[in-house]
């Protein structure tokens, strides 16, 4: 428990200003709604102007992005890159931190076994990613009925809030992966960018050629907005997929940071 | 009862070596120095038994048990103060210092007791952040963290780097303080005059081998120095023809030799010389092991 709480209290401002950004980034979205809605056949018709690659490579979907579902969908597309972003540094810097800062030595070496550290510092990632969720979706939430125009299902609104979850909690289990392969991390944003970023785009590329099997390969694109409005369910395959990358994943952090030899820092 | 027994302990870090066949028994109550120049595998052995890295062939058991198995009960007891030591910056010392005792199944308040006498014995505020620390304050942290929850074995990594002398004696007398209620001590040092204040064995290793076992009392007794003499003639040769001299070397005005023996026999000797300045001073360990332990390696 020590462990769990000290890594809680040693996160809490930096969970404090990813809260604070994404919802920022949900209000700001959500308030230019009004200005796309109020005249949407004019704005569609621009819209329709850009080539249909340039459309697909910004997600934009013409059916659905004048609805609440479709534009708050869109707009998700970046607060879940965010989000991302929040979670591989969170995975990377919580196993990675003692190694990076020598304390090692201090930890490690205190009665307790490797793995109940591992388990105390991913309990206490997991309840920030949890944390951040529950205001992003309470955020999500308020800034959808202050802005639409018409009633919506707070269920699909909340489907798709969800999605930034799960997308969070592979880019955990790969963060806690790196962090474990890397061996000496000396800085967590130069691990973890690349690594969303080279995703993020894979993903988009696969779009933009209209490959469908790319979208195994991006966790951005396990969870089709469009597919959400429509069924108001998610891919079970894809939720499988999520499953399996996250246990593997995680099992070979556990084992790798269990047999890891803890070097002298000097 | 030995509380550190090691049979054929050894190491390799991928192909280079960190030590072979280390054969370590440290009994109860006892102060171990542990002594061997840089690289010779004193932090590998004590990394071992603290299982911070895995043996590769071998094994270690403290209090009877095996290290790898036991790891978190057998740490109950340790208390362990490495050569550098590093803690969370953003900590304040006595965050730190409490976050260090609640991985103790000890009684909070005696510890929290004892942190505070012992702040207060090194002068330390416990209030400053971790951060704000000089060097030798955060060996103090290091010294509190490793003592406070009174353990039965204290392992040290060479721990005296940036103690002034006053702390670092202070610090002696507190290892002896903890030793005489019941501590047993693993002390590991590069500089052969700390272990010889403090230890009542030695162990000498050298290239991740144990070579020497030996009394303080004994190695004291064939202590070696080094002279360094200047005369006011060209000194003779012949005239420095003791028994106990080695490594003889004349230059000008000047003599440097190494003498092992007692110290009575050589200072007769000097006696006769015209001397204007003499030194003598503790070879530095590669001298030891290149002369007292000549023979032993010719075997």
């Amino acid at each position: 428990m020590n462990v769990f709480l000290r890594e809680l209290s040693a996160y809490r401002k930096s969970t404090i200003i990813w809260c604070a950004s994404l919802s920022a980034i949900l209000i700001v979205f959500m308030a230019l709604y009004p200005a796309f809605t109020s005249d949407v056949a004019a704005t569609k018709q621009v819209l329709g102007q850009f080539p249909e690659a340039l459309r697909t490579a910004l997600n934009i979907s013409l059916s659905d992005f004048f609805t609440i579902y479709g534009f708050y969908g869109y707009l998700l597309n970046f607060a879940i890159l965010a989000g991302a972003i929040q979670a591989m540094n969170l995975g990377t810097g919580i196993i990675s931190k003692e190694v990076a800062g020598k304390t090692a030595d201090f930890l490690l070496s205190k009665p307790m076994t490797r793995g109940r550290v591992v388990s105390a510092k991913l309990a206490a990632a997991f309840t920030i990613i949890v944390i951040t969720n529950v205001v992003f979706c309470g955020v999500s939430y308020l800034a959808a009925l202050m802005v639409a125009t018409e009633t919506f299902a707070i269920g699909t609104l909340l489907l798709l809030a969800s999605t930034m979850f799960l997308v969070q909690l592979v880019f955990l289990a790969l963060g806690a992966l790196f962090a474990v392969l890397i061996p000496k991390i000396k800085s967590v944003i130069a691990v973890s960018m690349p690594a969303v970023f080279t995703l993020y785009i894979v993903g988009t590329l696969g779009d933009v050629l209209g490959n469908d099997k790319v979208r195994y390969m991006s966790p951005f694109k396990f969870y089709d907005t469009a597919y959400i409005i429509k069924n108001v369910g998610l891919e079970g395959k894809f939720i499988a997929l999520e499953a399996a990358i996250i246990i593997v994943a995680i099992a070979a952090s556990y084992v790798i940071y269990i047999k890891k030899d803890v070097r002298a820092s000097a | 009862m030995n509380v550190i027994e090691t049979t054929k302990l050894t190491k390799y870090y991928g192909k280079s070596r960190g030590i072979i066949d280390v054969d370590m028994t440290v009994a109860e109550g006892e102060i171990y120095g542990f002594i061997g120049p840089n690289g010779a595998g004193k932090s590998t052995t004590i990394r071992t038994l603290l299982g911070l890295i895995h043996p590769t062939s071998g094994s270690a058991t403290i209090f009877g048990k095996d290290v790898t198995a036991s790891g978190p009960e057998i740490r109950q007891e340790v208390g362990y103060l490495p050569s550098e030591v590093f803690y969370y910056d953003d900590m304040r010392v006595i965050d730190l210092l409490r976050y260090s005792a609640s991985f103790y199944r000890k009684d909070r308040t005696a510890i929290e007791a004892r942190i505070k006498s012992l702040a207060e014995l090194f002068d330390l505020d416990l209030k400053k952040k971790i951060d704000d620390l000089s060097y030798g304050n955060k060996k103090k942290v290091g010294i509190i963290q490793g003592l406070a929850h009174e353990p039965k074995l204290i392992i040290l990594d060479e721990p005296t780097g940036g103690l002034d002398p006053l702390i670092q004696q202070q610090f002696f007398h507190l290892l002896k303080e903890e030793n005489a209620k019941g501590a047993t001590i693993l002390f590991s040092s590069h500089i052969l005059s700390e272990v010889q204040k403090l230890c009542d064995r030695v162990a000498i290793i050298k290239d991740g081998s144990i070579i020497k076992v030996e009394q303080i009392k004994t190695l004291l007794e064939n202590s070696t120095k080094r002279f360094k003499l200047e005369l006011v003639e060209t000194p003779v040769a012949s005239a420095f023809a003791v028994d106990g001299v080695s490594d003889l070397a004349i230059t000008n005005h000047s003599v440097s030799f190494l003498y092992r023996g007692r110290v009575n026999e050589i200072t007769k000797m000097l006696a006769e010389q015209d001397l204007v300045d003499f030194l003598v001073e503790e070879p530095d360990l590669e001298e030891i092991f290149m002369h007292y332990y000549k023979k032993e390696d010719e075997q």
